[in-house]
């Protein structure tokens, strides 16, 4: 089933909220140098704190949508992470796996191609936000606590590779 | 006339984003994502306290950096824009003063920063006041509307550096006044570098 989108905007700050969530744009450069700003303080744990970031803030997300909608089976509370994935321009995602994990395939990404139309190819995976996005998912669809799911980018767009491809760990 | 800054938020604010087909957002020359306030609000906050002291200022250069490089390149896009065309340039009638007018006016209409001139000499330096920024929510110490920085100092460097994309890095952007530490408003100057 398709989500459902209520875009609202504050009519004192013009601030924008999808489904009363507070929303903002930015592009594949924001993305991009955020993701790289998190690399280079890997020192400092950069990538975790990027993927942990985006998994509780995005689990809140779907939670939410989930509850107000009361939807009740995995597969489609899994679905919601995957719409809302595109409707945020992030990408598209091919989903399989169960409550023990399973597979996330991305056949389009904004942060890899946006990084390669930026900087060209990367010698590493570097999609540290979806490893986070969809650790959220998986939690939300089986109803799991946050960090219940490992999330592993095996393949990468950025790298030159046709699609990415995460693998979920149940934890 | 000049740019009219109530009609240009009010023809902008009335668009909404989200992805294509390909869950992707092409526009202004770029690929625009549609995020949570809460998840960058969050990253800031968490990276800044996860640095020590004395690497605390590279990691609010890297802030700064993200936002002046989206902003300069989107706001390229922008600006060349046909809804931008459309709205701001008829209004266009003092040149990049009033292009910069129409910037702000659509940072205020995408929710970005309820912001607006309040000083400008062309060329040389721009006051920025905003009564609202997202920035302004984020937990941490001290001034820290990073985005609001960047993007201040990407739209001078389009208005009188060097033309796109030759003019990276010629001006600067201090913030002096912050909602975040209890100002009434958040104030940015732009400078030469």
């Amino acid at each position: 089933m398709p989500l459902t989108l209520n875009f609202t905007m504050d009519a004192e700050t013009n601030r924008q909220f999808l489904n009363g969530h507070p929303v903002v744009m930015h592009s594949h450069h924001y993305l991009s140098l955020i993701t790289k700003l998190a690399e280079d303080m890997g020192d400092l744990g950069g990538p975790g704190i990027l993927q942990d970031v985006v998994e509780e803030t995005m689990r809140a997300v779907f939670d939410d949508y989930i509850q107000k909608n009361g939807i009740t089976s995995a597969q489609e509370r899994c679905n919601v992470g995957r719409e809302y994935y595109s409707v945020f321009g992030l990408g598209k995602m091919v989903i399989t796996g169960d409550e023990n994990g399973g597979e996330v395939r991305l056949v389009n990404s904004h942060l890899d191609q946006g990084w390669v139309m930026k900087w060209g190819q990367n010698d590493k995976p570097l999609n540290y936000f979806t490893c986070g996005y969809v650790a959220a998912m998986f939690g939300a669809a089986f109803s799991r606590p946050l960090k219940s799911y490992a999330v592993t980018e095996e393949a990468s767009i950025a790298m030159g590779e046709p699609e990415s491809r995460f693998i979920v760990k149940a934890s | 006339m000049t740019v009219m800054r109530d009609t240009v938020v009010k023809s902008l604010a009335k668009i909404n984003v989200q992805g294509d087909e390909n869950g992707l957002i092409p526009e202004y020359e770029v690929l625009v994502n549609l995020l949570p306030v809460s998840l960058l609000n969050t990253f800031t906050e968490r990276i800044m306290a996860a640095a020590p002291a004395d690497r605390k200022a590279e990691v609010e250069a890297g802030l700064v950096r993200a936002a002046y490089e989206c902003g300069y390149h989107t706001g390229c896009g922008i600006i060349t824009s046909e809804i931008f065309n459309d709205v701001v340039m008829p209004m266009v009638t003092e040149g990049e003063k009033d292009i910069l007018r129409g910037a702000y006016a659509a940072f205020t209409a995408w929710g970005w920063a309820k912001s607006g001139i309040v000083q400008l000499k062309e060329g040389e330096k721009m006051i920025i006041r905003a009564f609202d920024y997202y920035e302004a929510d984020s937990g941490g110490e001290g001034l820290r509307a990073y985005m609001l920085r960047g993007l201040s100092q990407a739209f001078f460097d389009l208005a009188y550096a060097d033309p796109y994309p030759d003019g990276m890095d010629t001006y600067v952007c201090h913030q002096t006044k912050g909602i975040e530490v209890g100002d009434p408003y958040g104030e940015f100057v732009v400078t030469k570098k």
